[in-house]
């Protein structure tokens, strides 16, 4: 008798107890529609060029030029995440001659994708900083993504003799503002 | 629906597991309360556990978010809800997942019918599985930097352990006098998989350059280690084996070893008052089998891609930089890792006596039960950060001579409106025992920030009254 009271006690208590629980709906397919959009900033090039570097023994260089290997597409989030960059840059020339900086975008087999240039005019004592933004997105992006190398060329336009003496900088401060979306 | 969904939680409790357990704790009639005091005033002839029925346990608990915040049917962006998951965490938050299951357990009885000394033994699996909320990790997978220019992000924040696990065990008590029972358990841990990284520092840093530098200064240092023992097999492309079927073998036949105790008392101050104390899983484990330990250990300033007009610097090279700074490696060292340890405390106050003893007045008064107990109870646990604690108060009934009902209120980091019901029934021989906690958050469990459960079936002799 006893038995079967506690029988029955204990299956109310677990059937009460079950059946009080409830529960909301949930979707764990919603797990599908997770979407990271992270924008992330990253130093993409600096140079300070006094202008003596412009003067070898005496003799004006008109013509600078270097390369550099630029692989960041090499990793795959940069490669297939990568939705939109913009590069900005900003020029400021104290030189008391004017210059075209290239910055010439080349694929690993040495062909030229792009070349970005910007103008700086000759410092004649007002400030002279200049702002340029490229924006690369759909087919101009697709280019870039191909890029192994950046050349950086910079040419002197006319104007005074410069001497191991002369003053100023020309310097370039760049930055890149990545927008990456990823999804599954 | 409604039992479609209590398969499921049932199940995802059988699969996960909090190992504050409240309401076994000094819930002396369940032999399964020796595990979490071997010093329990537990008393039989002797007694065996239903196999694999005897003790299921499982403890799942977030105490930041649950389930409904990130999954309801709801109709808000997916995206939105981790990003309020993430807002109203803290590094501090976890996620925790317990399971034990016991295979065998027995007791018995040593020396005379007049012995107080008792043996008691068992194997039972175990799944541990504690992760904080990686928060600035998360913030910047979900945001970037560019909004956090000046901000460190820590890398510190990834905090985690999972291990799977085996544990035979013998433990010992005796009731040395009449107000006091002491015990003790040996454990021979056989760990079939465990991964930890617990002690991670390091940040990731943009701030503004200076108008001579570049634009920023940005700085990874890293110092992230990940040992694993159990799991490297798995990840190689060449295993053609079944997971599942190889973990179970390891935990139990080919796992890394180790060896804890656990040791308990019970002390009657008087015959209604009672203290416990117990500690549980003081050990290791000393991972030796299929160890890999991965690190990313370094610093890297990143400064862009500089051109050098004077042709004698090096070309740089930017990736290649960066993985030499802070390289991949993989070490296979032996590791030990200190077994989660447990502190349980109770002070217990009985009155009322019972009148179930009234047929048999055999018993010396002194036997005989009460029917009803009130108390409190401390529970600590280490973690990688802060120790977890829990106070509870709880209030026991005797309803029949064999049936017993206890209620706790629990507060701990995960709820403060805890409230467990346990019973434990004895039909014949037989006893069963049904433990939940959080009662409350049966109301909608998905909104639970933590669940628990225990359950099992025991066959129990007594010497006759």
């Amino acid at each position: 008798m006893r038995s079967s009271g506690i029988n029955k006690i204990t299956s109310l208590l677990v059937l009460v107890f079950l059946s009080f629980s409830c529960s909301s709906d949930l979707d764990f397919d919603q797990i599908d529609d997770l979407k990271l959009e992270p924008v992330v900033v990253a130093n993409l090039t600096y140079f300070n060029i006094p202008a003596n570097d412009f003067v070898d023994n005496g003799n004006e260089q008109s013509i600078s030029f270097d390369a550099q290997d630029f692989n960041p597409f090499r990793n795959s989030l940069m490669r297939e995440d990568l939705m939109k960059t913009e590069f900005n840059f900003e020029i400021t020339n104290t030189i008391i001659r004017g210059y075209k900086i290239d910055l010439v975008l080349i694929d690993a087999q040495n062909n030229t994708i792009e070349t970005l240039s910007f103008n700086a005019p000759a410092y004649s004592g007002n400030s002279n900083v200049l702002k340029f933004t490229e924006v690369f997105e759909n087919q101009r992006l697709a280019n870039l993504k191909r890029t192994a190398k950046i050349g950086f060329v910079i040419t002197m336009g006319t104007g005074p003799q410069l001497t191991e003496n002369s003053l100023g900088n020309l310097k370039l401060r760049s930055d890149a503002t990545l927008y990456f979306v990823i999804e599954e | 629906m409604r039992k479609v969904y209590l398969i499921i939680l049932t199940f995802t409790h059988i699969i996960c597991f909090s190992q504050s357990k409240q309401l076994l704790y000094n819930f002396t009639s369940i032999p399964q309360s020796l595990l979490v005091n071997p010093g329990a005033d537990v008393s039989y002839k002797y007694y065996f556990g239903f196999p694999v029925l005897s003790g299921i346990s499982a403890n799942v608990g977030s105490n930041s978010f649950s389930a409904y915040d990130l999954f309801a049917d709801n109709g808000v962006n997916f995206n939105d809800k981790i990003r309020n998951v993430v807002n109203k965490s803290t590094n501090k938050d976890k996620v925790y997942a317990n399971q034990q299951l016991e295979l065998f357990s027995g007791g018995f009885r040593i020396g005379g019918e007049s012995s107080k000394s008792y043996v008691s033994f068992g194997a039972y699996q175990e799944f541990d599985f504690l992760m904080y909320v990686p928060k600035d990790i998360a913030i910047l997978a979900l945001d970037g930097n560019r909004d956090y220019i000046g901000k460190s992000f820590n890398l510190g924040d990834l905090n985690l352990r999972a291990e799977v696990l085996s544990v035979l065990h013998v433990g010992f008590h005796k009731k040395v006098k009449e107000n006091l029972v002491v015990g003790g358990r040996v454990k021979l841990y056989s760990s079939g998989a465990n991964a930890n990284s617990t002690k991670n520092s390091g940040f990731i840093y943009t701030t503004n350059g200076t108008p001579d530098t570049n634009v920023y200064y940005q700085n990874i240092s890293s110092n992230l280690e990940m040992q694993t023992s159990g799991i490297a097999a798995f990840t190689k492309d060449e295993y053609d084996g079944n997971i599942a079927n190889d973990l179970i073998h390891n935990t139990f036949f080919n796992g890394s070893l180790g060896l804890g105790f656990d040791a308990g008392f019970t002390w009657y101050y008087s015959k209604n008052l009672q203290f416990t104390a117990s500690i549980i899983d003081f050990g290791f484990v000393r991972h030796t089998k299929d160890i890999e330990t991965l690190t990313y250990k370094g610093r890297y300033e990143y400064d862009g891609v500089n051109p050098s007009f004077d042709f004698t610097d090096e070309p740089e090279n930017v990736l290649d930089e960066f993985e030499k700074a802070i390289p991949r490696d993989t070490l296979y060292n032996k590791y030990t890792t200190w077994r989660p340890a447990k502190f349980n405390a109770s002070v217990q106050y009985s009155f009322g006596e019972s009148r179930f003893d009234d047929e048999c007045s055999c018993k010396p008064k002194g036997e005989r039960q009460y029917l009803n107990a009130i108390g409190a109870q401390f529970f600590a646990m280490t973690m990688p950060k802060d120790p977890f604690v829990a106070f509870t108060g709880f209030y026991k009934r005797r309803i029949l001579k064999k049936l017993e009902l206890k209620t706790t209120y629990t507060v701990d980091s995960f709820s403060y409106k805890n409230i467990g019901l346990g019973v434990s029934g004895t039909i014949g021989k037989v006893n069963l025992y049904f433990l939940a906690d959080n009662v409350l958050e049966y109301r909608d469990v998905t909104k639970a920030n933590s669940m628990a459960f225990q359950l099992g079936i025991n066959f129990v002799f007594q010497d006759p009254d």
